[in-house]
């Protein structure tokens, strides 16, 4: 079964992901954060509360846009940075992603 | 048992500034005495957790809160009723509340008698555009538990994990230990369940591992932030850190005392 349905009304299909050095296509269906997408890749993204309280998946947006649900754990420096919580992030443009832990 | 040492001892007169370490202080069940008093709460915030800390600003770590009478509040008035021989004891007679004024040193080296002096939060407010205010209790503001425990051979290890030195003061622990187990770093992990006897009097039973946030990105000296510690904290320790414990036992904690295993407490 795809993870795109034939009704994904997403405005990307994937979105580029770095990790550990490593470059990763990581597909993501409509309505998934870029957490979510990357784990169920088989992705070992940093995380924990998933809730936007903790951090742990804070990462740098290099290119793209979302929009968050909750950016409890980010402060205004890290926002103007041009970092997320990859937990709360959405897509909100058509724009390529580019995300990066490599902080 | 012995089973391993007090390293030091701190309180954070305010909640999310820098803490002070102390020569012994006094244990309750709500925690430390003058540990956490403060908070400063945001208008916006998270109504299930109001408070400004270094997640809201970083250089808030860098704030120095000190009692003005600090001496004064390490151990209660009447000390030897807390340990009668009827247990489990008369509850700790803390001062006054206008005993545990506090005052505060910026990064930028201004320092205000009183944190609530209107002037430190106007200027607070106009530096983080925020809306805030003062909240004080004097039995403690915390986000989960009022103990932290976290030993120096768990700081030495994760720095020695992500290739950089830790400061043990990242984790914001009311104890830092000595292990006597050379073999696991993380030795307060298996503690979870056990109870501790801390000194002549403090009893306590390790509850759960501390669960982490971004506060400990934070470096406590100059408020950078590498986030690498908290991912891999996320990623290789269920990120956790330390471990929060309840008091069984209320009493004083000095520092350099012996940790034993409750169940052959000397």
């Amino acid at each position: 079964m795809t993870r795109h349905s034939e009704d994904n009304k997403g405005l990307i299909e994937s979105f580029r992901l770095t990790l550990d050095g490593e470059e990763h296509i990581v597909p993501i269906a409509a309505g998934e954060t870029l957490l979510q997408a990357a784990l169920a890749a088989g992705i070992d993204a940093p995380h924990l509360c998933t809730e936007g309280r903790c951090g742990t998946c804070m990462s740098w947006l290099r290119n793209g846009d979302v929009s968050m649900a909750s950016t409890r754990a980010l402060s205004p420096r890290n926002s103007e940075r041009g970092y997320v919580l990859a937990c709360q992030s959405r897509p909100s443009s058509p724009a390529p992603i580019w995300l990066d832990f490599d902080l | 048992m012995q089973i391993g040492t007090i390293d030091s001892v701190w309180r954070y007169p305010v909640k999310g500034m820098r803490g002070e370490e102390v020569p012994h202080i006094y244990t309750a069940y709500t925690g430390l005495m003058g540990d956490r008093i403060y908070g400063v709460v945001a208008a916006d915030g998270d109504p299930g957790h109001p408070w400004h800390t270094g997640r809201n600003q970083e250089e808030f770590v860098l704030y120095k809160a000190s009692y003005v009478s600090s001496e004064d509040l390490l151990l209660p008035k009447n000390l030897d009723a807390t340990y009668s021989e009827w247990e489990p004891g008369i509850d700790p007679l803390y001062p006054d509340a206008d005993e545990f004024k506090v005052n505060v040193e910026t990064p930028d080296g201004v320092t205000y008698d009183d944190i609530e002096d209107p002037a430190f939060i106007a200027d607070l407010e106009e530096l983080t555009g925020r809306s805030l205010r003062i909240h004080v209790t004097q039995r403690g503001i915390f986000d989960a538990r009022p103990i932290s425990i976290f030993s120096l051979s768990a700081a030495a290890k994760l720095g020695e994990e992500i290739g950089m030195d830790i400061d043990k003061r990242r984790f914001r622990a009311n104890f830092y230990v000595r292990w006597d187990n050379q073999d696991d770093p993380f030795y307060e992990n298996s503690l979870i369940g056990k109870t501790l006897k801390i000194g002549k009097w403090l009893e306590l039973t390790i509850i759960e591992r501390d669960p982490r946030c971004v506060m400990i990105t934070l470096d406590p000296d100059t408020a950078e932030a590498t986030p690498k510690l908290l991912q891999h904290v996320g990623r290789n320790h269920d990120g956790d850190a330390g471990v929060f414990a309840a008091v069984i036992k209320r009493g004083r904690v000095n520092k350099g005392d012996p940790i034993f295993l409750n169940d052959s407490a000397q």
